[in-house]
């Protein structure tokens, strides 16, 4: 459960600064050496087991085996409040319900190139699995499945696995099918954009990207169409990069001013998009944004509608027990909505964990802004903050707009 | 038509700000023969620090202590710089460094939470968890920002526009057509003669290298609360540096560094504009790259040596003084 970082400094946006970049990863990796240089243990040695298995088994069992440590590498900041944010609360979760035998430990922002270099640190440190987060991660993490086969490796959003038959045994993949999740988020933009024309930033046209954004112009056209008739209008800016706030505004409000977008959907880690929805939701254009992986809402109360969010706990946790009990099976795991592993899909709807607490991808509790109900939260925002006299400051700099920020949290909770 | 060059204009100023702050300070370190590498590090910790203080205290509080830090940290590369006389690039580097980790460390959610309830107990929940924090409201200047298109785009922004504005006049004002200017170049161009002269090259140096700091501070504070109000470790992504190239670009001219810096803003404005239109969707590269390029032209242009002498060009910059050297 301890989860601790190491060397967060070191991976960070030091890459950005490309004329020192590489002065600095030989910094990076000497620090990471010295620091990890006392731990190195190497992993007891697992038998792979390649009968099936269930989901009975438990973390009771486990806990007594030996020690597990998990290493994660994330490709962005933990608190990007996207992405990686996502990760890192799917690794607290897993944690929290193994119990007490397991150690974790992440490495962030790590630039794809770079991921060797974190993987070796997390073996040093005595990891036996490590998680790789990162589409750009792929090749390598096949890699040093080949190099260390007595560690095990899972890597997300990729198609290299054991099971797919394209790298060592000791490789799964996970990832979900948001794509499900992006075409509910289409029908939700088709139903509300009155301009006929919706944008979307996206981060890199890789297929992942590529297809999300399919799902969501034909989720939107859908319901506009059976709307109006007419068939919807949809732009695309890309950012090539996955963490750039910055950016991404830019490209978004390209896509209003230029376009006249009135819903934007977006992949890119941070809530930047949906911010600056709530910019113009301000000053009375009516525009729309999403969640992006994690729940978004108060970054734009007034223009959220809905969107995918991602717990990956479920799927580490599948993973902790099987290596925990030695019975790892390399698989390639689709996680569909609501049900998380292969052999869950044949559930009946009415089992289904749509929605539970073990499910892993769903939908952001939809919101659409109401004004009804948007004024009703200005108000009660309003008194709250004149019991706490803690922004006059703000007030006096920005007299109306501040109030509406710190009541919100209070009043999501009722519903 | 109108309506899209008022669009790109205003927000053209909008990136343009951050680089134009960033390099006054600069122009004025670099005038006096120092050279501040640690402008990058000086931004993000403003911009960490007014992410902090924005919620703690509000906007005011944050910019005051955005600038502090910024002064603080200069004063740092000033002591290793002219003091010690330590290679610049080197101190500077460290001082970047130093204030990417830094900044990371202060604004990491668990450290953030203590810091916010050290400084203010009564702040709730909500303001302890966010990543954002509220934006500096925009203000329109009453009767310029009536005038068709430049109207908007240049007389309706946040505050600290507004300084940028006035900072860039009075810089120039003060490095051209003062005394005080006239005793900054002279120490960059040739710190002994000045010495000589009577100008107090060591105190001048500090003063420069900590107006840069300063500036670069408040640059810091307008990414986060004028620009984008979300904190994101290493926000600013090379911006100090691209800040750094501007300065060359405006040949150490307060009033060419505002042309530069809209230069550079429009360049990323139009960027996403123009894929839109299918252009520059291949690469976006390409847009990016030009503000480098046309550095190394301005750069290629100023090694001339009658060019050089026009524009005056700090030519002591990045070494070191010391009275028994020569």
């Amino acid at each position: 459960m301890c989860a601790e970082k190491i060397s967060r400094r070191e991976f960070l946006g030091v890459a950005r600064g490309a004329a020192i970049g590489g002065i600095v990863a030989a910094g990076a990796l000497g620090a990471i050496a010295g620091y990890l240089g006392g731990s190195a243990a190497a992993p007891a040695k697992t038998t792979t087991v390649t009968s099936t298995v269930t989901s009975k088994v438990t973390s009771t069992v486990t806990a007594a085996a030996k020690p597990l440590k998990v290493g994660y590498v994330y490709v962005g900041p933990v608190g990007d409040y996207g992405w990686s944010y996502g990760h890192d609360r799917g690794r607290r979760w897993a944690d929290e319900r193994f119990g007490a035998g397991v150690e974790s430990f992440y490495i962030e922002s790590v630039p794809e190139a770079e991921v060797g270099g974190a993987i070796e640190s997390l073996v040093a440190r005595g990891a036996n699995l490590i998680f790789t987060t990162s589409f750009g991660y792929m090749d390598a993490t096949a890699e040093y499945a080949e190099k260390y086969p007595d560690v095990y490796f899972v890597h997300i959003s990729g198609y290299r696995s054991g099971a797919a038959g394209n790298a060592p045994e000791n490789m799964s993949a996970a990832f979900a099918e948001f794509y499900q999740l992006y075409f509910l988020n289409g029908l939700a933009a088709g139903a509300v954009t009155e301009t006929g024309v919706i944008g979307y930033v996206g981060a890199y046209p890789i297929p992942e990207v590529v297809r999300h954004i399919n799902a969501f112009v034909l989720g939107a056209n859908y319901s506009y169409k059976k709307k109006t008739g007419k068939n919807i209008k949809a732009h695309v800016n890309w950012i090539f990069s996955w963490v750039a706030p910055d950016k991404a505004r830019s490209a978004a409000v390209a896509l209003v001013e230029e376009k006249n977008c009135d819903v934007l959907a977006f992949t890119e880690d941070t809530p930047a998009v949906l911010q600056v929805a709530e910019e113009y939701q301000k000053k009375g254009k009516r525009v729309w944004g999403f969640s992006h992986y994690s729940d978004m809402r108060e970054y734009g109360p007034t223009a959220h509608l809905t969107g995918q969010i991602a717990n990956w706990g479920p799927i580490y946790l599948e993973f902790y027990k099987m290596v925990a009990t030695n019975s790892w099976v390399s698989m390639d795991i689709w996680t569909r909505i609501g049900d998380y592993m292969p052999y869950r899909w044949r559930k009946k709807v009415g089992e289904s964990t749509a929605g539970q607490p073990e499910g892993t991808v769903f939908l952001a509790p939809a919101e659409p802004g109401h004004p009804q109900r948007v004024a009703a939260r200005d108000q009660e925002a309003l008194r709250r903050h004149e019991r706490a006299p803690v922004r006059a400051f703000q007030r006096r700099w920005e007299p109306r707009r501040a109030h509406t920020r710190p009541g919100r949290r209070g009043q999501d909770q009722g519903r | 038509m109108i309506d899209w060059i008022e669009s790109v204009l205003h927000i053209t100023v909008q990136m343009g700000t951050l680089y134009l702050l960033a390099s006054l300070g600069e122009i004025y370190a670099e005038r006096s023969g120092i050279l501040n590498l640690g402008l990058e590090g000086m931004m993000i910790m403003g911009a960490a620090l007014s992410f902090i203080f924005t919620l703690a205290y509000g906007h005011f509080a944050a910019i005051i202590i955005s600038i502090a830090a910024g002064i603080l940290m200069s004063l740092v590369l000033a002591v290793m710089a002219i003091h010690m006389r330590l290679n610049q690039v080197v101190a500077g580097l460290a001082i970047t460094m130093l204030g990417l980790g830094l900044s990371g460390f202060l604004a990491f959610p668990d450290i953030r939470k203590n810091i916010l309830l050290s400084l203010n107990p009564a702040l709730p929940e909500q303001a302890l968890m966010t990543q954002e924090a509220p934006k500096l409201p925009e203000i329109s200047i009453p009767l310029l920002s009536n005038i068709p298109i430049i109207g908007r785009a240049f007389f309706h922004h946040n505050v600290l526009v507004y300084v940028s504005y006035i900072a860039a006049l009075v810089m120039w004002f003060i490095l051209f057509k003062t005394r005080i200017g006239l005793s900054l170049r002279s120490v960059g161009e040739d710190p002994a003669t000045a010495d000589s002269l009577g100008v107090n090259v060591f105190l001048v140096r500090y003063l420069a290298t900590v107006i840069s700091g300063g500036f670069a501070g408040l640059a810091g504070a307008y990414l986060f609360i004028g620009f984008h109000p979300f904190w994101q470790e290493g926000m600013t992504a090379g911006k100090g540096f691209i800040a750094l190239a501007l300065v060359i670009l405006s040949t150490w001219n307060p009033l060419r560094a505002v042309l530069g810096a809209y230069l550079f803003g429009g360049i990323d404005t139009v960027q996403y504009r123009l894929q839109l239109f299918g252009l520059g969707a291949q690469s976006p590269y390409f847009l990016a790259m030009l503000p480098y390029l046309i550095t190394i032209i301005t750069l290629i242009l100023i090694s001339f040596e009658n060019l050089r002498k026009r524009i005056g060009v700090p030519k002591s910059l990045g070494i070191p003084y010391s009275r028994e050297q020569d």
